[in-house]
């Protein structure tokens, strides 16, 4: 479904990312764990086209972005990619000009040309699932933290992506509106839905990814399934990682 | 409506046309553009004091009668008196006829015709100021002041004057005819030097002046035309003799009480034909109706206070239509033109960010005059003929773009970058993304900044009076100049101004305050 291969991600001098190669099939669940700075939010962004890349591939689908990808020329192609590709970012980027309900709708209608009624009638399904079913007409300024996430994942599932990725969706949200906006995402892989994770919660990590890959300095050091990595550790980095974040 | 229905005739009427043979196009259109301004006052060009919204003068007398003779339609086309050539270059008037002397200068950039009125320059002084007997007093300093001689700007008496006077004694230039008058009278000057149709039409207004000395300074008012227009020219010569000939300019003149024996020479210059470039003219076969007999006309005392606002308001309100219809015509569009230079400079390339920048920069950095004049008096040159109206708000339209769109600058890069990025997540495109969901919200940022320029450009239309439209301010300095009614007019335009703009002021603080409420919640 989604294939990395040997990406590379430089800024000027700094090399962010050191050729990464990750393979999602459907249905899939990977986890990216690892320190602050190891490339992990970086290589997401990469997949979905939001930056550019000076090496390797991704190849979603049929469709295969590229280094020099052009925001313009490639414009179509990209979009494409999206298509195919939910994301839920940290700081959720809901629309504070629309209600949760025209958030939600919004792409539906104006992306895919669903029909009004059709795609609010797909959104209230969505929102009662997220448990938002009363806030409909609200703004997001007037939501809690997790309640904007519920319905940026409500905004994301929409579209019926092939895939979501989620960039650290808990890190700005206290424990209580974090274990919540979890608890929805262990729903969602439960279903079936193939998703990429950049998280800190290494519960999450354990319990509801099928593959975990530690990120560090750029490089994908250790990748298997949860109890490999977190049961035998193989990388001192790995070792070195979990280790510190069991006594947070 | 009917307002602007009114102004929408004035508008057909301003309108300029480019034309080949003057003559020819004079017969072919049945009418004869003619320039003046109304701001020069009487006796020549003013507003009627029947019906303020009619020009008057013994010039309109003139050109009608001319019209009679030409077998056309003469048209007043309203403009700024120092900017008559250039109109008359670019063909927006096919004629100037607005008590423009005769110079060697000006006859070198255009056609005169022989002169139509005889003037001179008349010194008056207060009444019971002793200190101003003879010309000569006014060398005379009193106490170590200099004496203070009031002039048009740009005349001939302010030339005069300025020699006369040498380092002995002041010249303070005014813009209006009648401005001087006032200030002798109430005591700020000590003497002024008026063209003769001026100083014994307004007479009756300053009754506290008197004259001093006789004229001097014997000059011509003549009618220029394109130069090379050799048909026209002739036409016009053609009824300028007969009307002298046929005592039809003495009729005239005698109903403005402005005859004087000056203007025998009209009749010399007529029968022996000596004057700068006049040949054949006096071979006059031009027939027509006999010249109305009319009532000679006074001048009216000076009105005051309610009676002003009563006689003048109508036509004010009538000219603050113009500025409401000036505003709200340019500030949509530079509303639109302003968002798209600004989004062209945040998200364009850069083959298009660069000149953008020098668009904003360019039409920032030039006063709005400038850049009216540059439309209506350029632009025709190379072959752009855009009429008055629409030159206003053209010029007031782009040079606001460039304000506009930098206020949407600001206000696009207000919005935080996740929101373009979760709209491309989405699948929009770039457009779309910035239609559906930067764009508004930036709207709301900019709203507070955009509703005050709205108020600025409400203020800014009275700079359109310099390609002849006739606003708010403008109408105001006409008609304070033919009635000397200044304060009246004063209160009652800044009122109309107050209350245009007033409740734009409120909207304004709405919104701010509603916006400040949301974000606040």
């Amino acid at each position: 479904m989604i294939r990395v291969e040997n990406l590379v991600k430089r800024h000027g001098a700094l090399e962010i990312l050191k050729g990464i190669s990750v393979d999602v099939k459907k249905g899939d669940v990977h986890s990216i764990i690892g320190p602050s700075g190891g490339g992990k939010s970086t290589f997401l962004r990469c997949v979905n086209g939001l930056e550019e890349f000076q090496g390797g591939a991704v190849q979603v689908g049929e469709l295969v972005l590229r280094p020099g990808m052009n925001a313009r020329k490639d414009a179509r192609l990209l979009q494409n990619v999206r298509r195919q590709e939910g994301f839920v970012f940290q700081q959720f980027n809901l629309f504070p000009h629309l209600t949760v309900l025209g958030n939600v709708i919004e792409a539906p209608v104006h992306v895919l040309k669903m029909k009004r009624e059709e795609a609010v009638a797909k959104a209230r399904v969505l929102l009662g699932r997220v448990g938002l079913g009363m806030k409909e007409d609200a703004y997001p300024r007037n939501l809690s933290g997790g309640q904007q996430q519920r319905v940026a994942i409500a905004r994301a599932l929409v579209m019926e992506p092939e895939a979501i990725l989620f960039d650290e969706p808990t890190s700005a949200l206290d424990p209580v509106m974090a274990g919540e906006i979890l608890s929805l995402m262990t729903d969602l892989a439960e279903d079936g839905q193939t998703m990429i994770v950049v998280t800190h919660s290494m519960g999450f990590a354990r319990n509801a990814a099928s593959q975990v890959h530690v990120f560090a300095g750029g490089y994908d050091v250790e990748y298997g399934p949860p109890e490999e990595v977190f049961g035998d550790p193989k990388h001192e980095t790995t070792r070195a990682f979990l280790k510190q974040t069991a006594k947070d | 409506m009917k307002i602007v229905f009114r102004i929408f005739v004035g508008m057909v009427t301003v309108l300029g046309l480019a034309w080949g043979d003057g003559l020819a196009e004079v017969r072919r259109s049945g009418r004869l553009l003619y320039g003046g301004d109304q701001e020069g006052g009487g006796p020549y060009v003013y507003p009627s004091e029947k019906d303020p919204s009619q020009v008057t003068g013994f010039e309109i007398d003139l050109a009608r009668r001319i019209g009679e003779y030409l077998k056309v339609e003469p048209v007043f086309t309203q403009g700024q008196w120092d900017r008559m050539p250039e109109m008359l270059r670019t063909g927006k008037i096919q004629a100037i006829l607005n008590g423009y002397e005769f110079t060697a200068d000006r006859a070198e950039a255009m056609d005169s015709t022989i002169p139509y009125y005889v003037y001179a320059l008349q010194l008056m002084a207060r009444k019971g100021d002793p200190r101003v007997a003879v010309w000569e007093d006014l060398k005379k300093a009193t106490g170590g002041v200099k004496k203070k001689i009031g002039v048009l700007t740009g005349s001939a008496a302010e030339a005069y004057s300025r020699r006369f006077c040498g380092e002995a004694c002041e010249v303070i230039a005014y813009d209006g005819t009648t401005d001087s008058m006032r200030e002798v009278e109430t005591g700020k000057l000590d003497a002024t030097l008026q063209d003769t149709p001026v100083a014994s039409f307004y007479a009756p207004r300053f009754p506290g002046l008197r004259k001093v000395g006789v004229p001097v300074a014997r000059g011509y008012y003549v009618i220029y035309v394109k130069k090379g227009e050799a048909g026209l020219l002739q036409a016009l010569n053609e009824a300028i003799v007969l009307m002298s000939r046929n005592g039809e300019l003495e009729r005239i003149y005698r109903k403005y009480d402005i005859w004087n024996e000056e203007q025998g020479e009209l009749a010399e210059i007529v029968e022996n034909s000596r004057f700068y470039g006049y040949s054949k003219a006096f071979e006059a076969k031009l027939s027509g109706a006999a010249m109305p007999r009319e009532e000679e006309v006074k001048l009216e005392r000076r009105k005051r206070g309610w009676a002003v606002v009563r006689e003048y308001g109508g036509i004010l309100l009538q000219s603050a239509g113009m500025t409401v219809i000036l505003s709200v015509l340019s500030f949509p569009l530079a509303i639109g033109v302003g968002m798209l230079v600004a989004l062209g400079r945040l998200y364009g390339r850069a083959w298009l960010r660069v000149p953008l920048t020098w668009y904003v920069e360019f039409l920032r950095g030039t006063p709005v005059m400038l850049q009216l004049y540059f439309i209506f008096f350029f632009l025709p040159e190379v072959g752009i003929n855009i009429p008055a109206f629409w030159t206003g708000v053209l010029g007031l339209a782009v040079n606001y773009s460039a304000y506009e769109s930098e206020i949407y600058r600001a206000g696009l890069q207000a919005i935080p970058k996740g929101q373009m990025e979760a709209a491309l997540a989405l699948g929009m495109s770039r457009g779309m993304a910035l239609r559906r969901i930067v764009v508004p919200q930036a709207f709301r940022i900019v709203i507070p900044p955009v509703v005050n320029d709205f108020i600025a450009l409400f203020k800014d239309t009275s700079v359109c009076s310099v390609v002849t439209i006739v606003e708010l301010t403008k109408r105001f300095s006409v008609l304070s100049m033919s009635t000397q009614a200044t304060a009246e007019l004063m209160g009652l335009t800044a009122l109309l101004y107050l209350l245009m703009s007033y409740p734009l002021s409120v909207a304004a603080q709405k919104i701010e305050t509603k916006l400040g409420l949301e974000a606040a919640a």
